[in-house]
């Protein structure tokens, strides 16, 4: 238990988590202008299709309009823009979540609720728990470390969670139905049409994919140096999944950045650059 | 660094050395954190386990977690629109641009559209704000869509079946749910 209890609170530099909420509220930003625009369009639609969820009843929101959506989507922009500056790290990290969250249940609340938002509502919620975090913090800290976890464990959770959901509503006959075979009759691409003529293919996705999502939090058994590997192989699997049918987990991918060392890659950068301007600036002349 | 500063989360700074000091939290910083954690696991699992769509954010992560039999129909639906002065029905997109919801949405809404056509009618009038240069839509149907598979292969034949329609002339009414 106490080994356990460890676990959630590993020793990381502040500086990941400067570069982790970099990556999340910017996220939030090209989030909210570009990617899920849905719940700005409810503002439009009539209040008739808002469908409340157990939340939206319990703090009795109300049905989208046009001003709530163009509120709720400036304030994200404005606080989240604000929040990468680093300062006021707690409020404005909240402020952002919040507003996130809100515009998110206005997407959610007219019949269709996305499975990959979730978990980046507890890396909002929690990276602000860490406090002051410089990009330069050459600081270790167990605050930044738990909310590390908690990131990291999300990103496993919605792999995992989704293996049992496929067993909970699918049957373990899920393997060896047509799902795939639905998703890219649905939302095929010519990336993935021609698997229909091989079923097979599709057939054995299936049991590779579930096996994967129960697998998945072997993870923090791995080394950094596999995490990174499998990180890599599921970043891999997302880029087919959106040249198949079109779909990507975006805030999900940004939540599994949670595994790497990031201020190692951006020193590693920095230093290459630098060695590249030497290089290209050739040697000093020689004095006369 | 030497003396141990406590912030309201808990925080407390000790000195190792120069470039590997290690701020370390203290027994209540630690205890709620642990609370917390405990409670993230306990909802999202028990989301998962009992919980549906409506508990988000701890609604059970089911994208694409039904089974399909390998042989049957894939069913999509699909909106058509009537224009004033031309009675031929046209899909036109489902699409959030055009019509302020997205097709799953009207998938996840489709009983409310058999318990009440009529608020198809209310698609023209969104329609129409988000996009006020077309063509005003004076009927609007669902059309499931189905697509024939055999061992997990299209044959190639598809279905069409009218759910529901609405005509600013004839209100709403159920056609074949």
């Amino acid at each position: 238990m106490r080994r356990l209890a460890q676990w959630w609170f590993p020793e990381v530099p502040l500086a990941r988590i400067a570069l982790l909420r970099l990556a999340v509220f910017g996220f939030v930003v090209v989030d909210v202008l570009l990617l899920r625009t849905a719940g700005w369009y409810h503002g439009h639609a009539d209040p008739t299709w808002y469908e409340p969820l157990v939340v939206g009843e319990l703090l009795r929101l109300p049905p989208a309009s046009v001003p709530l959506v163009e509120a709720l989507r400036w304030g994200c922009v404005g606080l989240a823009v604000a929040a990468m500056t680093g300062r006021f790290p707690r409020v404005l990290g909240w402020g952002t979540a919040i507003c996130w969250s809100w515009y998110q249940y206005v997407a959610f609340s007219y019949g269709k609720v996305d499975h990959d938002r979730a978990d980046f509502l507890v890396a909002l919620f929690v990276l602000p728990t860490v406090g002051l975090a410089h990009l330069s913090d050459v600081r270790r800290s167990q605050a930044a470390g738990f909310a590390l976890r908690c990131v990291q464990v999300m990103a496993i959770a919605t792999y995992f969670l989704a293996g049992i959901a496929k067993i909970r509503f699918g049957g373990w006959e899920w393997v060896n139905s047509a799902t795939l075979a639905r998703a890219v009759i649905r939302r095929g691409t010519w990336v993935s049409e021609w698997m229909l003529e091989f079923p097979f293919l599709l057939h054995a996705g299936q049991w590779g994919l579930l096996a994967a999502e129960l697998a998945s939090p072997l993870i923090f058994l791995l080394s950094v140096r596999w995490q990174q590997r499998v990180v890599g192989l599921w970043f891999a699997f997302h880029a087919v999944t959106y040249a198949s049918i079109t779909i990507a987990f975006w805030p999900h991918l940004v939540m599994m950045l949670s595994f790497l060392p990031l201020e190692s890659y951006r020193d590693a950068i920095a230093r290459r650059w630098r060695e590249r301007r030497t290089t290209r600036a050739g040697p000093p002349p020689h004095p006369r | 660094m030497g003396a141990a500063a406590t912030s309201p989360f808990g925080g407390q700074s000790g000195a190792v050395g120069p470039g590997e000091e290690v701020l370390v939290l203290g027994r209540r910083g630690r205890t709620w954190r642990l609370v917390v954690a405990a409670l993230l696991v306990v909802g999202y699992v028990a989301g998962t386990l009992v919980g549906d769509d409506h508990w988000w954010p701890l609604a059970p992560w089911r994208m694409y977690s039904t089974s399909t039999a390998p042989t049957g129909a894939v069913s999509v639906p699909v909106l058509q629109v009537q224009v004033p002065g031309d009675e031929t029905w046209r899909d036109t997109a489902l699409a959030p641009r055009n019509i302020g919801l997205t097709r799953a949405e009207l998938e996840g809404r489709q009983n409310l559209v058999l318990r009440d056509p009529a608020v198809l009618g209310t698609i023209a009038g969104t329609h129409a704000r988000l996009r006020p240069d077309d063509a005003p839509w004076t009927g609007i149907r669902l059309v499931r869509r189905s697509t024939v598979i055999e061992d997990r292969s299209p044959t190639g034949e598809t279905r069409e079946r009218v759910l529901a329609e609405w005509t600013v002339t004839g209100g709403g009414r159920v056609v074949d749910p």
